[in-house]
């Protein structure tokens, strides 16, 4: 903190005690409303939600069901490299060995600390077409994903690739958002980045016209396991 | 900034001649409205949780000082810098320190209207550094030299002709009017830029006191590239954009995007807590909060210190009658509609701004839709009557009404002008209207008509009524 931290901070505490700002009630009723249903009510409205904003939901009957469905859609882009999360840190973590059995490339997705190195990395994992990750939590009303960055779990996986593949427990769905901050009180201590992912990356700034896979992914697809 | 040489009045002329224009606004402000409205239906118990949501913001406001203490102390134990900008210039001297410390020759800027305000990029430029916008529409503004006309849909001003004709001259794409080869197009070109910036600049959204966090919201991935990929991250943040704590945001986050753009969540809310932490795979090795005073400290103490509450979320430009008829660049300020006819005189001085607070009908739709209920035309007409005190009423007016309560409080004399007034207004008046007045009077009548007086005053008739 500079020097200048003082003066910006007397002239707010200045400002306050002549401060006329309006009165709020100080106790409110209650507001969190959320509906709340069982674990099948849960799914069809998350995937309700996400296929509303453009993403498609996998429900597929089984882990080794889920692994041939992801190997499967990456088969489909040819000679696809992949960014996907560690091993241990997928809700599968089977996943990682079949798709290097496949004869896939599964890129490493440590950034070095080196300025050089580490533009020199981008460049490679800028490459990959489709990333694999391992979603937090699902928020059944909005259709939303969070994810959490760490070692292992790279931020990028969910970014750079056109199509991002995310894992996602049926066992962590909430209803909403409330819920889900009230379930992890310490969550900005698992990582520097929590982001909340409602879709494929869009856009509408030119004449309101929707398209998507501006500067993120084009293509979202949720398998629920 | 500065009002620009032409005066208030003439750039409305030009903005209400401008057909283009209409219908560009005509179509965003209308979908946007309507999509707000049924994203807040979908909300179980909305007014609830916008009372939340205003008591939230002053609560927070009226002891912003603990805040912002608990809020930079949180950055700082999480690995992050904090810096303090008095004023727009400090702000500006800051990041250029900053960049010229880590040699940057490149920064990548996701859409921050706070950088807009203190006029970043053109500092930035200024010291040698090249700054490319990232967000589309405003990719699309930078390339045309223009400025954003609204804070969510900059480039709404625009038709896909006119941005398919520029990207054609300015990145080689090949001349087209789909909206989604012209995205391809910018995508391509940006990732380059996004992989090789060797600065990130961002706004803030929400900064939450209790644990530190930036919390940034957008829809294109563009704020998500930017605050990843190069090596140092500099975020910019009006100081008065707090909550307390992570509930708290999540309050706001259920009325952000519904009443910007009518999603119940934008695609990316992306929580930023600290620089990359080691052993994590990715992320900016450094992280810098600019807290950016320039005029708040001083508005907190003023009659519209109101006006602070604001989420930036434009949904009260979407619904002005006024917006929706000029737009956002014949208000002049990087601020438009209600909210930047509040915020701009409020931050910079009535002086320059004195004919911002009266564009607008005070037909109080703004203060319907504004998710923290953000009383506007009480801060516009405060304002209206701080510019009238500080003597900025153009003439007519106050003649105009010195005349008026010369009259009105003279019951003979004011007898007297209503009884020349029917004799007036009925001579030239047709079936009751009068449709054209002569000057000065005929600024009235430009624009809508006068009635004839009636031919008994109100008290006449009312004492025939009730002897």
């Amino acid at each position: 903190m500079t020097s200048n931290h003082q003066v910006v901070l007397s002239r707010i505490r200045q400002a306050l005690a002549s401060a006329r700002l309006p009165a709020v009630p100080t106790s409110l009723p209650s507001w969190d409303t959320q509906p709340a249903g069982d674990n099948d009510w849960l799914m069809e409205t998350f995937t309700r939600a996400v296929t509303a904003v453009h993403g498609q939901v996998y429900r597929p009957a089984n882990d080794q069901a889920a692994i041939d469905l992801i190997l499967e859609g990456v088969r489909q882009l040819n000679n696809a490299e992949i960014l996907a999360w560690a091993d241990s840190e997928l809700p599968i973590p089977e996943l990682g060995l079949a798709l290097r059995a496949a004869g896939l490339r599964v890129l490493d997705a440590a950034l070095p600390a080196d300025p050089v190195a580490r533009q020199a990395k981008l460049w490679e994992l800028g490459r990959a077409a489709v990333g694999v990750t391992g979603a937090l939590a699902g928020l059944a009303d909005t259709g939303t994903l969070a994810l959490v960055n760490g070692p292992g779990r790279s931020r990028l996986a969910s970014l750079l690739p056109p199509v991002h593949v995310a894992l996602l427990r049926t066992t962590t769905l909430f209803p909403a958002l409330a819920a889900f901050f009230a379930a992890h009180p310490a969550i900005t201590q698992l990582g520097s980045n929590l982001v909340f992912v409602t879709g494929p990356s869009s856009t509408a700034d030119i004449e309101l016209t929707p398209v998507w896979g501006v500067h993120g992914p084009k293509q979202l697809r949720v398998v629920l396991v | 900034m500065s009002a620009a040489n032409v005066s208030f009045y003439e750039r409305v002329e030009d903005a209400l001649q401008d057909r283009r224009l209409h219908v560009a606004l005509d179509r965003a402000t209308g979908r946007f409205g309507s999509l707000r409205a049924n994203a807040l239906a979908s909300l179980p118990n909305a007014d609830a949780v916008r009372d939340r949501a205003r008591f939230i913001r002053a609560h927070t406001l009226g002891r912003l000082d603990h805040y912002l203490l608990q809020f930079a102390q949180a950055v700082e134990a999480n690995g992050g810098h904090v810096h303090w900008a008095v004023d727009a210039a400090a702000a500006n001297d800051i990041v250029c320190a900053l960049a010229k410390r880590s040699g940057v020759k490149t920064a990548v800027k996701g859409k921050s209207m706070v950088t807009e305000e203190i006029h970043l990029n053109r500092a930035l430029e200024a010291s040698g550094v090249t700054v490319i916008e990232s967000d589309l529409g405003e990719y699309i503004i930078q390339l045309a030299g223009e400025k954003p006309s609204h804070i969510n849909a900059p480039a709404i001003h625009k038709t896909k002709e006119q941005i398919g004709q520029l990207l054609h001259e300015k990145i080689g794409m090949a001349l087209t009017n789909a909206p989604e080869q012209m995205t391809a197009a910018v995508r391509e070109k940006l990732r380059e830029v996004f992989l090789t910036a060797d600065m990130g600049l961002s706004g803030v959204n929400f900064g939450v006191a209790e644990t530190g966090t930036l919390a940034l919201v957008e829809n294109e991935g563009n704020g998500r590239l930017t605050t990843t990929l190069p090596r140092l991250h500099v975020a910019l943040m009006g100081l008065e954009r707090l909550v307390p704590t992570l509930d708290d945001l999540g309050v706001m986050l259920q009325l952000l995007a519904r009443s910007a753009t009518g999603q119940k969540m934008a695609v990316y809310t992306n929580l930023i807590t600290g620089p990359r932490r080691p052993g994590e795979a990715d992320g900016p090795e450094e992280l810098h909060v600019v807290l950016v005073d320039n005029g708040r400290s001083q508005l907190l103490a003023s009659d519209v210190a109101e006006i602070l509450f604001c989420i930036r979320c434009g949904a009260c430009l979407n619904t002005c009658p006024v917006y929706r008829e000029i737009g956002g660049h014949a208000y002049g300020s990087v601020y438009a509609g209600p909210v930047g006819a509040v915020l701009t005189p409020a931050l910079e001085g009535i002086g320059p701004w004195r004919d911002l607070p009266h564009a607008s009908t005070l037909c109080g739709a703004c203060r319907e839709v504004c998710p923290v209920r953000i009383d506007l035309p009480r801060l516009l007409l405060a304002l209206r009557d701080e510019g009238h005190r500080a003597g900025h009423s153009p003439a007519w007016l106050k003649i105009g009404l010195s005349l008026y309560s010369l009259a009105a409080t003279r019951p003979a004399l004011f007898r007297l002008a209503l009884t020349a007034g029917r004799w007036l207004t009925r001579l030239l008046a047709l079936e009751g209207w009068l449709t054209r007045l002569p000057p000065p009077l005929n600024g009235w009548t430009a624009s809508r008509d006068w009635p004839a007086f009636a031919q008994q005053s109100l008290s006449k008739q009312r004492r025939s009524k009730h002897p």
